[in-house]
């Protein structure tokens, strides 16, 4: 689970690259981010009084941008200003900060003067708790950020405004991640299923989704994969909102379907999660490919070399590399070893109980391997070369040849009295039908891929209605506004 | 102590005495009013009130639900030990830290892995299984049902017979009893595949019957396409994809027109 934590971390980053110097800003240097906190506040502004959603999406991902140059004192005298002075919110907020900045100073609360608004959006306030709340994951007070996300949570609880919903996104994310990191997921269970229920009855879908993700993974943290499935199963489901949130929903699929047996399926999932993932988030797709290649080893697939050498995934690939060897040659002997090997990593990784699984697809390749060199073999031999360890090898190599044959993994039959196992001659494949509907069924595939790529070509909704400015359609739905305003009136009238 | 709790005390009391005298029946109806005396305790799951009472109830109902668990396995009735089963689970995945340890936690954990491997939910069998802790996991009761998994998905048949005699407990055996007959049918399965024929005595003994004629009456009710003669069994050869003599033009007409249907529709 451990690296598994970048995957959290992936949206920020992207940016922090960007960002060069990563030293506490000295107090120069918080003017311009307090300014551009209060850019981003406005921003908000904007967007809350014309209902844009989209301005507030921008403001959340351009926060994330200067996280790294946030301090105590930054936040402090951004508090101030924002905030009506004396409020609730102010006063709850700016007790959850350090009291001590990064150098050691103890921060008199004197020095930042009130100066506060008098009425803000309650989305400023929403976003000034996901402000306080990322600061304090990022200073490691896990315990501040607990108490400063219940808060925040309860708060938006009483809130029923769409505007609101892709901050709330962002902080239960936050909120169960300050969870995660004091080991008390369990804890929050209820409350972020009383909230995926808010979200479906308010038709929040992004919020939503990160609520079913974030439940899979509460779940699967204590491999609870059979509530996983039944939540994921009975969830409503649409078309993914946020491309991160959909590649974390496919590798919580990909994990429980490989759990369950359903290596196609977790295939697919893991693929696709791996290649949708943003090119920053290593971690998260180090750990699809690792399940990905424990997969297709199930499948008695062999991954091609190039899964292994992909760019910085190297070293962390390497256990699985020579699982893959193992599997790949067939020896019992060296996938013993390496399974010792590793076995801490794999635990680690959570995939031990896969790997036990793979034991059977070892035999397999190594009886594949047999079948191919010799036309006729005795059993006595064919349990030597797979080194089966048992009191009864040969009776055990019988059982295991015959169950091979009988699930297609070889071409041959046994002779007991004489205690053989006799391979077919493979006959002229090109004499059958066989290339004809392998051919067919691949020129299929094709055009039915053209007809769904087709099908899924998207195009921008009513363009010529977007031909009126923003500024018109402000006005105009200002317009709508008042007008519906006044119809609620006149109807309360008639009461 | 609370007047509740000693009347379950003393039901539980009368109860176990039954299960000793192996008087099932009578079990079975004191189970029964226990169970109804349980919902009175206000600390079980779902509700987990922390009165203060919580560790003596919950540990009295596990208890209670435990040996459900094993009078099921008596009694032979998979459904109802699958439901006592789920009773109680809760008890040990959500009262970790209230109550210690059950000392039968992992032989009824084996059985119900034993249960599912012998209801070939193989699925179901690898979603409990990632629940244990490593530690768990070298349990001998555990062991052997995720051994018996493995040999059976191998094939290694004769493993999981001769695992029979070394049943960590012995409400283990009726389930080992029932995986011998799914291991049969597998064992037939593959058979039919492998072999072109087999001597009787041969089958006899790979089939593990002690007589012919149990053997013959297994043909005749499972596999009646065996063919039984001169002192061997034959099996039908499913038949081999043979040299195509002519060629399918019709089909091949039909596909050769969908592809030119599909490349209109492209340019």
């Amino acid at each position: 689970m451990g690296q598994e934590r970048d995957v959290e971390m992936k949206e920020v980053a992207d940016i922090s690259n960007s960002d060069e110097h990563s030293s506490p800003a000295p107090v120069s240097k918080t003017i311009p981010t307090v300014q551009s906190l209060k850019e981003i506040v406005s921003m908000i502004e904007v967007g809350a009084y014309s209902k844009e959603v989209r301005r507030i999406a921008r403001a959340v991902r351009l926060t994330i941008g200067i996280r790294l140059k946030i301090t105590t004192s930054v936040i402090l005298s951004f508090l101030s200003t924002t905030l009506q002075p004396g409020s609730e919110a102010h006063a709850r907020l700016t007790s959850y900060l350090p009291k001590v900045d990064e150098k050691g100073n103890t921060v008199d609360l004197a020095e930042f003067p009130p100066q506060g608004s008098s009425k803000s959006p309650p989305e400023v306030e929403i976003y000034c708790y996901l402000l306080c709340l990322i600061y304090l994951i990022d200073q490691k007070c896990y315990s501040q950020a607990k108490a400063c996300s219940t808060a925040g949570i309860t708060r938006i609880k009483n809130m029923n405004r769409r505007t609101v919903d892709v901050l709330a996104s962002k902080l239960y994310f936050y909120y169960s991640l300050s969870y995660e990191h004091t080991n008390s997921l369990s804890e929050i269970r209820g409350n972020l299923l009383s909230l995926h229920r808010m979200a479906t009855l308010h038709h929040d879908e992004l919020g939503q989704e990160t609520l079913l993700n974030l439940l899979l993974r509460n779940y699967l943290h204590y491999n609870l994969y059979d509530q996983a499935e039944k939540l994921r199963s009975k969830a409503p489901r649409f078309e993914a909102h946020s491309n991160q949130q959909f590649c974390r929903y496919l590798f919580y699929l990909g994990k429980i379907r490989t759990i369950q047996l359903e290596y196609t399926d977790a295939k697919e999932s893991l693929l696709q999660a791996s290649r949708k993932a943003p090119a920053a988030a290593r971690g998260f797709k180090i750990m699809c490919n690792k399940w990905a290649v424990i997969v297709r080893l199930l499948l008695g697939e062999i991954p091609e070399r190039t899964i292994f050498m992909q760019n910085g995934m190297k070293n962390a690939l390497v256990p699985y590399f020579e699982l893959t060897n193992a599997v790949r040659i067939g020896d019992l002997e060296l996938f013993r070893t390496v399974t010792e090997k590793c076995s801490n990593v794999f635990s680690k990784d959570g995939t031990h109980n896969l790997i036990v699984r793979l034991r059977y697809n070892v035999i397999r390749t190594g009886l594949r391997n047999i079948s191919i060199s010799y036309s006729r073999i005795s059993l006595i031999d064919v349990a030597k070369k797979l080194r089966l360890e048992s009191d009864n090898p040969v009776a055990d190599a019988e059982s295991i040849v015959a169950k091979a044959i009988r699930d297609g993994a070889i071409d041959a039959t046994l002779d007991h009295t004489n205690g053989w196992m006799v391979s077919k001659e493979t006959g002229d494949i090109y004499s059958t039908n066989e290339p004809q509907l392998a051919f067919n069924s691949r020129i299929a595939f094709c055009l039915n891929m053209h007809n769904e790529a087709v099908r899924a070509l998207r195009f921008p909704p009513n363009s010529q209605k977007d031909k009126e400015s923003a500024e018109n359609r402000r006005e105009r739905q200002q317009q709508e506004q008042e007008l519906a305003k006044h119809l609620a009136e006149e109807e309360d009238d008639e009461f | 102590m609370d007047p509740q709790l000693t009347e379950v005390n003393q039901f539980l009391g009368r109860f176990t005495a039954a299960m000793t005298r192996r008087d099932f029946t009578n079990c079975d109806s004191l189970l029964v009013q226990l169970k109804v005396l349980l919902t009175k305790f206000p600390s079980l799951p779902p509700s987990f009130q922390k009165t203060p009472n919580a560790v003596q109830e919950l540990s009295i109902a596990r208890e209670i639900y435990e040996h459900a668990v094993v009078l099921s396995v008596k009694n032979e009735d998979q459904d109802a030990f699958e439901r006592d089963f789920h009773q109680l689970k809760p008890y040990y995945t959500d009262t970790r830290d209230i109550i210690p340890p059950s000392s039968q936690e992992y032989q009824i954990l084996g059985l119900n892995l034993l249960r599912l491997l012998v209801q070939n939910r193989i699925a179901e069998f690898h979603t409990e299984l990632e629940l244990l802790s490593s530690s768990a996991l070298e349990n001998p009761c555990i062991k052997h049902a995720v051994e018996l998994e493995q040999s059976f998905m191998e094939g290694a048949y004769n493993r999981v017979l001769s695992a029979r005699q070394s049943v960590p407990n012995e409400t283990y055996v009726y389930f080992m009893d029932l995986l011998a007959k799914t291991v049969r049918d597998e064992i037939a399965a593959c058979s039919e595949k492998a072999y072109a024929y087999l001597s009787i005595t041969d089958a006899k003994r790979i089939l593990m019957f002690s007589s012919d004629q149990e053997l013959t009456n297994y043909v005749t009710q499972e596999h009646i396409e065996w063919e039984i003669k001169n002192g061997s069994v034959f099996f039908q050869k499913t038949k081999e994809s043979s040299p195509c003599k002519e060629i399918p033009s019709l089909q091949l007409i039909n596909q050769t027109l969908s592809y030119a249907r599909e490349l209109e529709r492209i340019v």
